[in-house]
């Protein structure tokens, strides 16, 4: 006699283990690094950020004499919200990218 | 008359790009010649075209399985390098992002080793319960897959305490089901009749080929780096290498499941003894000429970080010997004489990570030559 | 005039090719979905099949050049053709099968094979290496679960004294089910593990393992052929869970609940259900063997079993 046979008849009963994602959302734990985001108000312009990242995806604004992140070089690691001196750049909990047009 | 077998590039047994042309004589196999480089990034030449704190997230790029571990490594390495010894805390939290990787790692092929074999009921369940691990590491370190938890003297996060209870709670639950599928997969009459006997690595043959990690250990060969070679707080820790000696798919499936047993033991440990004091001390990163070898024991085996540092803040050359490389050697021996029906279950045996193994050399299959490509011709290939 | 009608309409409505097709997805579907729940996941709507097979059917079908040939075309329509047959043979709505006095169970054991022997010619038609191997593969395991099937079967018909199904049928509405019979449990039971051979299943999907050859025959196949060869296999579960249903559980039985009749056919329905739901549950239990240790496994312990039941059953009176 298989050995799992308990275990899967047991599983019928039970409530499946996963969620039908886009409708029912699992709880993020707290200090998720999710997108990085920048509060324009709070850069003092002093470019640590841009020393530190690894992928060189932040880059000066020209318009706004700010940095950007270009999301996709970003790996999320979370180095420039850390060297930020003002916590102008903070790890988000979003984690939902997906886009319906391309943002270059 | 023998034809030829194509496994790879693309293929459902393989999750990674690489060839193996089987020569096969009805179902059996007669020779097996293994083709490498598919999944070529170029990362040893850029570890030396950036800075040694930016190098730590490249690292981490090796390889999505085993990334804490060449993160672990390659800090190691660098603190080696610079003189630098990071405080105990950090050393501790390490070695329990390593052990959850561990877990992992190994939970993860006990899913794909029984969906080689046919059997999806267990694929689904260890992978189910392969979440309770990945919910840990993202409580831990906020990332589910890359930690991004090591810098280069020490550690970016702390373990909170109110983390610890919840984590233990977890721990307990992954144990129970761990025993379970380690009874499941010594008992089990169809997981029986497809891996014991299959794919024999004799001790001699393990030695000779230099078999490392679980395949090595499967062998009744005590090779574990953490015991051998004690790096980080496993000297402090009190865990056992686990070896069974019948060589076959079977006994490398059953050290894997002891051994998340034992990773559980040492989480515990860590858990407990986590001693208090800073996470990271300050360093410096214009590094003296140097040179030093650093080896560790990742999920799959012996892993080995070279460097050489030229007094900038670039190293100068880094070199990765990952684990799947040196099981590679072992694996004709294991396949020769068996049946095309063993080939995916022998091949996922070893645990294979073609992402980590393919970096630098080529070796030309019909010529036998050995050539190092530069990157100009990388990129006249690529076009 | 009236009788040619009701050929079409046996054949292509019910109990033919619209009735098979919409209940076979329709199992097949439940299947999906109790395996789902099984390894504790939520699973697909158990109308996925339908979908799956309006999608496949609308996509481009694609031919390799070397497998460009009508053995290659026509396989997947003759396996089509042979388990509608099966179905009009097939006692459904009451003891009489749509097609009477046509065949006998020797017929339906032929017409079963179609579908493997069709597999077969497809995979080898295709000129890949997975196919061949899946064609060769499969040819092998039909010698090994053929003879645990035909021999269940003959024990059967020496219970019963006669080839006609609905004699079969017949005789267990008057003397009880055949699976209630001691001397036939073991050919039951030797049956069950043929149709896990012949609907390849775990654990006996070696033809179509798909981590060691992607999809064995079916590889080469894209589009609506695919989609038939879908059908096929659905229809097929249908039909051999329906021709158990027939030798060893009394067949479709016209009962009667508080006045109001119910036909035959619920009762069809509701036996072929458990019969896949057995089939379900070991698929899910187990690992896929090897093609020798399956070949072993049937030729001793299906074998056996069989055999059993059919020197029981000319012993013990």
């Amino acid at each position: 006699m298989p050995r799992i046979l308990p275990k899967v008849l047991q599983n019928l009963f039970r409530k499946p283990f996963t969620v039908k994602y886009p409708y029912v959302k699992r709880e993020l734990p707290k200090g998720y690094r999710g997108r990085p985001a920048i509060d324009r108000e709070k850069c003092i312009r002093c470019w640590l950020c841009i020393r530190a990242c690894p992928d060189r995806a932040i880059s000066i604004d020209r318009g706004t004499k700010t940095p950007s992140i270009w999301l996709g070089r970003c790996t999320f690691c979370g180095e420039c919200a850390e060297v930020c001196p003002t916590k102008a750049i903070i790890m988000t909990e979003e984690f939902e990218y997906t886009t319906l047009y391309n943002v270059t | 008359m023998t034809f030829v077998l194509p496994v790879g590039p693309q293929h459902p047994s393989l999750k990674e790009p690489e060839f193996f042309r089987f020569e096969v004589k009805g179902e059996e196999i007669v020779d097996v010649d293994i083709r490498l480089g598919y999944a070529h990034r170029g990362i040893e030449e850029a570890f030396s075209r950036r800075n040694y704190k930016h190098n730590v997230y490249l690292a981490e790029r090796i390889c999505g399985i085993c990334n804490v571990v060449h993160s672990t490594t390659y800090c190691q390495t660098i603190e080696q390098l610079a003189g630098i010894e990071p405080p105990e805390r950090a050393k501790y939290i390490r070695t329990i992002i390593m052990e959850l990787e561990r877990i992992h790692s190994h939970l993860l092929w006990l899913g794909v080793a029984a969906h080689q074999i046919g059997f999806d009921t267990l694929f689904m369940l260890a992978w189910r319960d392969r979440e309770e691990v990945m919910d840990m590491r993202e409580l831990i370190s906020g990332g589910r897959v890359h930690s991004a938890t090591n810098t280069i003297g020490g550690v970016r996060r702390n373990v909170k305490l109110e983390h610890i209870p919840e984590m233990l709670r977890r721990l307990d639950k992954l144990e129970k089901s761990t025993g379970y599928y380690a009874d499941l997969w010594g008992s089990d009459r169809t997981i029986l009749a497809r891996c014991s006997k299959v794919g024999v690595l004799s001790k001699d043959d393990a030695v000779k080929f230099c078999a490392v990690g679980p395949v090595a250990r499967a062998s009744n060969l005590k090779l574990d780096i953490r015991r051998n070679d004690p790096y980080g707080t496993y000297e402090a820790l009190s865990f056992d290498v686990v070896t069974e000696s019948e060589g076959d798919v079977w006994a490398r499936g059953t050290v894997r499941l002891r051994e998340i047993l034992e990773s559980i033991r040492i989480v515990r440990q860590a858990l407990h003894e986590l001693p208090s004091g800073p996470l990271r001390v300050p360093v410096e990163l214009k590094i003296p000429p140097n040179e030093t070898l650093e080896r560790t024991e990742a999920p799959r085996g012996e892993l080995v970080y070279y460097a050489r540092s030229n007094g900038t803040e670039t190293p100068e050359r880094i070199r990765v010997r990952t684990p799947t490389y040196g099981n590679f050697a072992s694996m004709k021996s294991m396949f020769i004489g068996g049946t095309v029906a063993e080939i995916p279950i022998v091949m996922w045996s070893i645990d294979p990570c073609f992402g980590c193994n393919d970096r630098a050399t080529i070796l030309d299959a019909r010529t036998g030559k050995v050539s190092v490509v530069n990157f100009k011709q990388l990129k006249r290939w690529r076009r | 005039m009236i009788e040619v009608l009701n050929f079409f309409l046996n054949s292509l409505v019910f109990p033919g090719l619209l009735f098979a097709s919409l209940v076979g997805l329709l199992y097949i579907g439940v299947d999906r979905k109790v395996t789902a729940h099984m390894q504790n996941r939520i699973g697909p709507p158990i109308w996925q099949e339908y979908l799956d097979f309006g999608k496949l059917m609308g996509k481009e079908d694609i031919t390799p050049r070397a497998a460009q040939s009508v053995l290659f075309n026509a396989a997947p329509l003759i396996a089509l053709g042979a388990v509608v047959t099966v179905m009009l043979l097939l006692p459904v709505a009451s003891p009489q099968p749509a097609l009477t006095a046509v065949a006998d169970l020797i017929v339906i054991i032929y017409l079963l094979n179609i579908p493997a022997i069709c597999l077969m010619i497809g995979g080898y038609s295709s000129g890949g290496p997975f196919g061949s191997v899946g064609a060769a593969r499969h040819a092998v395991q039909l010698f090994g679960y053929e003879f645990a099937f035909i021999v269940s079967i003959i024990a059967v018909i020496v219970r019963v004294g006669s080839l006609d199904i609905s004699a079969v049928v017949g005789y267990q509405a008057q003397r009880g089910w055949i699976l209630l019979d001691w001397r036939l449990v073991p050919a039951l039971i030797a049956m069950f593990i043929g149709a896990q051979g012949k609907l390849l299943r775990v654990p006996f999907d070696i033809p179509e393992a798909e981590s060691e050859i992607v999809h064995g025959p079916l590889t080469e196949y894209s589009g609506p052929k695919l989609a038939i060869w879908r059908l096929v296999y659905d229809i097929e579960t249908l039909v051999i869970a329906g021709f158990i249903v027939a030798l060893f559980l009394g067949g479709p039985v016209t009962h009667t609940i508080g006045g109001a009749q119910v036909p035959g056919v619920v009762d069809f329905l509701i036996k072929t259900f458990l019969i896949v739901l057995v089939t379900t549950v070991v698929r899910n239990i187990m690992a896929r063997l090897r093609i020798d240790q399956a070949l072993k496994f049937y030729w001793t312990f299906g074998a056996f079993l069989a055999i059993l039941s059919l020197v029981f059953v000319l012993v013990v009176p």
